[in-house]
């Protein structure tokens, strides 16, 4: 299992002089895998720098683990001398498809919760923590659309395909309360659903509601039902490294260091319930 | 349907708006629909623009907000992403640019060029470079065989109109200039001193010797080079004040001697 790192921030650019200036009490940051694919300069200069400072963990968006096309054994490679150089406590990338004859939507596509999509996802998944010797963590993404094929429910999917695939899962509490609006279901039953012992990291976010479902835009606030809910996750899962991902409209490092105060008093108060 | 033709009718929806997916999906008949799938038909081109507006920010400021929307819009109808990272994207902007043809495109062309290099130069690998002083280790009669290996964050690029002065301005280090201007062929030189990227102005003479070196061409060559455009007596001296130059502002990564080629 992972260690539980406690609470942390989405690394971002905006942020870098304030970290290594004020040096905050926080117990990971999480860094996009794809801003540090490069081949030097700023970036990496930054994240070297922080990474002396605080334990990081890498996130990523490319990996396309649920695409019918080939693995990117190109892509692979730089991660794996990305995780050399940083020594994360651990990777992470999304459980989606981002494209395939080689283009890059660089969106998050949903997959349909099938056996051909278990089937098609399980050695893939086995083959990238082979050629990373370790295993990673797969993140439930939001989705706007669902599949007619789909034979089973979105946690169900989660459950078997960490099982089979023996990885570990990044738990977007965001991601849940998103598709439990969109798809209509109960998100305590999501909740109550995963495997808990293959929960290793939670992200929280904001996002944005429209006329009748909800985008994942990460751009707000979190918001008061994610609030909710988190408290409920947490009464379930117990210590969980937490962290609060902000993509846009990003504030002041110390307006995200109070909601992620916010988020520590919460999960003090279900850990002592 | 299977999988693999599910990703690929969905993906081309999305890329260019056509296939029939809505029977693959739940709720097609849905009145939210059509804003559901356009999260992810709309999304991508979204996310592209602003991915292209972090990679273009002068020529985003130039055109203004509408203006490079709509051109980036029909850059990514033509031009899929093909790379795993966002950063790679937009590599011939420079060409959408210049194909109405007048000097605002060929300005506009420019301004795409020069930010394009400004990106390859900002995350460029980090190399060391060679001291002035190590150069005295260079035996005397090797000096016309011996040649340099630059940084690999140093590039050149030739420009024949104002857009640097454009690109000033969107930085608020100069006044917008009156208008576009057609200008004789001016030389830069970019390279990188730690993260700091930097750029100056080469007259002709430096750019074609410091091409020349860049090239491998020994330091002999690259005197012949010169002696084309310099007087003769001046030559030595021209070439040896080039590549001091040259050090001091940290291009040069490392020197070869013909006997360690």
């Amino acid at each position: 299992m992972t260690a539980n790192l406690g609470f942390g921030l989405g690394l971002r650019p905006d942020h870098y002089e304030a970290l290594l200036a004020d040096r905050p009490a926080l117990g990971f940051l999480e860094a996009l895998t794809e801003n540090y694919l490069i081949p030097g300069g700023k970036p990496l200069h930054y994240l070297d720098r922080i990474r002396a400072l605080y334990p990081v963990v890498l996130h990523g968006v490319s990996l396309s683990i649920g695409a019918t096309a080939p693995l990117n054994h190109d892509y692979l490679k730089a991660l794996k001398a990305l995780i050399a150089r940083i020594e994360p406590e651990w990777i992470s990338d999304h459980l989606c498809w981002t494209g395939v004859s080689g283009v890059n939507l660089h969106d998050l596509m949903p997959m349909p919760y099938t056996e051909e999509a278990l089937a098609h996802l399980v050695p893939r998944i086995r083959e990238v923590q082979e050629v990373l010797g370790r295993r990673i963590l797969l993140e439930n993404v939001s989705s706007y659309v669902g599949y007619t094929a789909s034979e089973m429910t979105e946690w169900e999917f989660l459950t078997a395909l960490s099982a089979r695939a023996d990885c570990l899962l990044l738990l977007d509490v965001n991601n849940v309360y998103v598709n439990s609006v969109n798809h209509k279901f109960d998100p305590d039953v999501f909740i109550r659903g995963v495997p808990a012992e293959r929960v290793a990291q939670i992200h929280l976010a904001g996002h944005e509601v429209q006329d009748t479902f909800i985008i994942d835009t990460h751009d707000a606030p979190i918001a008061d039902p994610v609030w909710a809910l988190y408290r409920r996750t947490c009464a379930r899962l117990g210590k969980v490294s937490t962290m609060i991902e902000r993509d846009a409209n990003i504030p002041a490092l110390g307006e995200l260091l109070a909601e992620l105060d916010v988020v520590r008093h919460m999960a003090k108060i279900e850990a002592a319930a | 349907m299977r999988l693999a033709d599910l990703q690929q009718q969905f993906q081309q929806r999305v890329l260019v708006r056509q296939g029939l997916i809505e029977p693959e999906l739940r709720g097609s008949a849905a009145p939210d629909f059509d804003a559901r799938l356009g999260a992810y038909v709309e999304g991508y081109r979204s996310r592209l623009i602003e991915a292209l507006g972090a990679t273009y920010p002068a020529l985003k400021a130039t055109l203004g907000e509408a203006q490079f929307g709509q051109s980036m819009r029909d850059y990514i109808e033509s031009t899929p992403s093909r790379h795993y990272s966002v950063r790679y994207y937009g590599a011939l902007i420079n060409e959408q640019m210049a194909a109405a043809g007048d000097d605002r495109a060929r300005m506009l062309a420019d301004l795409a060029r020069w930010e394009w290099l400004l990106a390859a130069v900002f995350d460029a690998p980090d190399d060391e470079s060679l001291s002035v002083e190590a150069l005295a280790d260079v035996p005397p009669d090797a000096w016309a065989s011996v040649t340099f290996q630059f940084r690999a964050c140093v590039r050149q690029i030739d420009l024949n109109s104002n857009a640097v002065d454009y690109w000033r301005a969107s930085k608020d280090l100069c006044e917008v200039p009156a208008g576009v201007e057609a200008a004789p062929t001016s030389h830069w030189l970019l390279w990188r001193r730690g993260v700091a990227t930097l750029f100056r102005s080469v007259d002709p003479v430096e750019a074609i010797a410091l091409e020349a070196a860049r090239a491998g061409k020994s330091f002999g060559a690259l005197c012949e080079t010169l002696a084309v455009c310099v007087e003769e007596t001046q030559v030595a001296m021209r070439a040896a004040s080039l590549l001091r130059g040259w050090l001091t502002e940290e291009l040069i990564a490392a020197y070869t001697l013909p006997d360690a080629r």
